[in-house]
């Protein structure tokens, strides 16, 4: 997201994709949908509920243990006559990137869908440094196009209709496409096709690394990710550094989760291993292949709060279920991780400065927290990260005065008493039909989307001092 | 330029600090690759039936095509039928030691424009003349290393004479297998790599392991799904049920 789009505060950017007619429809079709593959998925599987406990079993085993697991994946990786990078931060992981492109000679590089990448905002660094990134996933190459960014982490172009894919396709490629999603799927093909050829560099992100065989995991439909990583020279992957399993055996536990919890599928159409750069023997495949682990605040968090949240698999489903997300689409986020989850991780790569209003962009529903395929307690994250955001004196001066004045009344029976008392009176002006609406001064913003009810006539210690008498 | 041991030195530091949290257990994993991986094809070698009707109802179910012949020469007719009703001209198939089968002399001899993968270290020419063939043809023939059950999958493990786009540049895709290559579960994918992982000798020389679970698939314009998007627009199963 650029600047200035940032510079919008969240409430309003939150307001323009409520007012936005074409984006709610399209949320609530594509979130529905979304939601129901994956319950028809895990209705059909009765394993699914334990794998999801040994899917979580390994991400905590597999993070007290992180040091090894890379080493031992990097020593792998290695052996297999591949390179791996070392990244602290997000600029480092884009110079390694840009001091490769720059020493071998790159012009074009091919990319499949990569949350890391977008993270890195990778693509707008290649510009600058003159070489050509091709987005190959259909969704992420239509936002490229259209020079946006994705809305929805596995379905980055929900926001858009077939019509203006069409007048897109059309400005761009140069020709009349019809508003058919089959025929603008062909021409991508055509298109792209020709760029997997001429690229001189792939470069991927990981679903996931398995230590133990030094092997890369992409998990892709279109079959992109194959493309990237077999036909141009060099393979370039970019992993957070929280994305290693230990063995094979783990890696199928996560297979048999994360396309369900995503799409639905019992599988994506392609999930491609890779263990090196091309084999003696091979007529194909990459000549060198990088593989950048990359921190960028993943470590700050290891003994942190959002600790949980880099068990994360990007599949997506906490997203599709959140009535917040639902409402207002990834954009609104401002972020490169939308959704429940992706105001943790936002929060973890860009400190908590950066979710103070994010941090309350949830109902605390737990929605989150049921589908995930980690079972990610996301509600309790959340709620801790407002509570640091308020200690860190992070949140505007007005709002914890108000909840310091709260605690206050709250902690003492006496001054809770004398609140009420205040509060009946005070409250009468503003009380129609019953409800308390159109609060006036701080508090006209909380009452005018929702109304309260009004303070009781009598208390309920009154009351219940009532029903005490015989 | 962040080193390796700055690198996990920062993270053992953190570690460090979250002590005492429970203790997670890992997955178990079988203590003996190689004799789980013999078990497995034991069981499999009198469940292969149920393996294989699962399998073709799974495959059908993500569009894939299923075949049945009885013995290896009846393979090039399938393929002539499949080429002929798409009007294909051009097959490029892995090569004859690793497919068990020369699709250049029945294929070949008919008219149909056949190439095969090449055997053995290949130059830089070889590798040009080998993208151009497989850029350019239509219908790409390869042999598979496994087909899983439980959800229509193909592994293809890529080596020599068994290039990784065969089953990913032509606009259709056939694979032939037999009764051999049949598994029923992921847990059993998981300890056939990890047999092969533990036993060099066993290990494949090629750099990639693909899953094929249909064709290449997106639906990333207005949730319409559309096949053949990057790779094949269809996958045929050939299922040999002699050797």
């Amino acid at each position: 997201m650029s600047d200035a789009q940032l510079r919008t505060p969240f409430p309003e950017r939150a307001h323009s994709a409520l007012n936005d007619a074409h984006l709610q429809e399209a949320l609530t079709i594509a979130t529905t949908k979304f939601i129901g593959l994956r319950k028809e998925a895990f209705a059909g599987y009765p394993d699914g509920e334990a794998l999801r406990d040994r899917a979580r079993a390994i991400k905590e085993s597999t993070l007290q243990g992180l040091d090894t697991h890379l080493e031992r994946l990097a020593d792998n990786i290695e052996r297999l006559g591949g390179h791996v990078h070392w990244a602290a931060t997000g600029d480092e992981a884009r110079d390694i990137i840009l001091r490769l492109c720059r020493d071998r000679g790159v012009r074009m590089a091919v990319k499949s869908k990569s949350m890391a990448t977008e993270e890195i905002e990778l693509n707008e660094a290649l510009e600058a440094a003159g070489v050509k990134p091709v987005e190959t996933d259909l969704g992420e190459y239509i936002i490229q196009l259209a020079h946006e960014k994705p809305s929805h982490i596995i379905a980055p172009a929900i926001h858009k209709t077939k019509g203006q894919v069409a007048d897109l396709f059309s400005k761009e490629l140069g020709g009349r496409f019809e508003a058919d999603p089959e025929v603008l799927t062909a021409v991508a093909r055509k298109e792209l096709r020709q760029k997997f050829l001429e690229a001189d560099m792939g470069i991927t992100g990981a679903n996931f690394a398995v230590a133990e065989t030094g092997t890369i995991v992409l998990v892709t439909n279109e079959g992109n990710g194959r493309m990237v990583t077999s036909l141009p020279r060099i393979h370039v992957a970019v992993m957070g550094m929280e994305k290693v399993i230990p063995t094979m055996t783990d890696l199928m536990v996560f297979l048999a989760i994360l396309a369900r919890s995503a799409t639905g599928q019992k599988l994506s159409s392609y999930t491609t291993l890779v263990r090196g750069p091309r084999q003696p023997g091979e007529v194909e495949g990459p000549e060198e292949l990088h593989l950048i682990l990359m921190d960028n605040g993943r470590t700050r968090q290891i003994a942190g709060t959002l600790r949980e949240a880099l068990y994360c698999l990007r599949c997506g489903a906490c997203l599709n279920v959140c009535p917040v997300y639902r409402q207002i689409g990834g954009h609104a986020y401002g972020y490169t991780y939308p959704g429940p989850i992706g105001i943790l991780l936002t929060a973890m790569l860009k400190g908590t400065g950066s979710v103070k209003d994010l941090a309350h962009a949830s109902s605390l529903c737990g929605a989150c927290k049921d589908v995930c395929p980690v079972r990610i307690d996301i509600p309790r994250m959340l709620i801790e990260l407002r509570e640091h955001i308020d200690r860190e004196r992070v949140a505007p001066w007005a709002e914890r005065m108000v909840f310091g004045l709260a605690r206050r009344a709250m902690a003492s029976p006496s001054l809770f008493r004398l609140g009420a008392k205040i509060g009946r009176v005070a409250q009468v002006p503003f009380v129609r039909d019953g409800r308390l609406r159109g609060l006036p001064l701080l508090f006209g913003k909380w009452t005018r989307t929702r109304d309260l009810p009004p303070v009781a006539a009598r208390s309920f210690s009154e009351r219940w001092k009532e029903l005490e008498r015989p | 330029m962040t080193t390796r041991a700055e690198f996990l030195g920062s993270i053992k530091r953190e570690m460090a600090k979250t002590r005492g949290l429970f203790d997670a257990r890992p997955v178990p994993r079988p203590p003996h690759a190689g004799e789980a991986f013999e078990a497995v094809k034991r069981q499999m070698a009198e469940r292969w039936p149920q393996a294989l009707e699962r399998f073709r109802e799974e495959f059908e179910r993500i569009a894939g095509v299923f075949h049945r012949v009885g013995s290896m020469d009846e393979v090039p007719g399938v393929i002539r039928r499949i080429a002929e009703e798409r009007q294909a001209r051009s097959v490029l198939s892995w090569h004859p030691a690793p497919l068990g089968l020369d699709l250049r002399e029945s294929l070949g001899r008919e008219g149909f424009a056949v190439t095969v993968a090449p055997h053995g270290a290949p130059d830089v020419a070889a590798r040009q003349l080998h993208r151009d063939e497989a850029a350019r043809a239509e219908i790409g023939v390869t042999g598979v290393n496994w087909a899983l059950a439980e959800t229509g999958t193909l592994v293809l493990v890529s080596g020599q004479g068994r290039p990784r786009s065969t089953s990913l540049l032509p606009a259709t895709h056939v694979a032939v297998f037999d009764r051999s290559c049949l598994l029923e579960s992921l847990e059993q994918v998981g300890i056939v790599l990890e047999a092969l992982h533990a036993d060099p000798a066993r290990s494949m020389s090629g750099a990639v392991i693909n899953f094929i679970t249909g064709p290449s698939r997106t639906a990333d314009i207005e949730l319409t799904l559309t096949r053949g998007v990057h790779g094949p627009k269809e996958v045929h199963a050939i299922f040999v049920e002699g050797r």
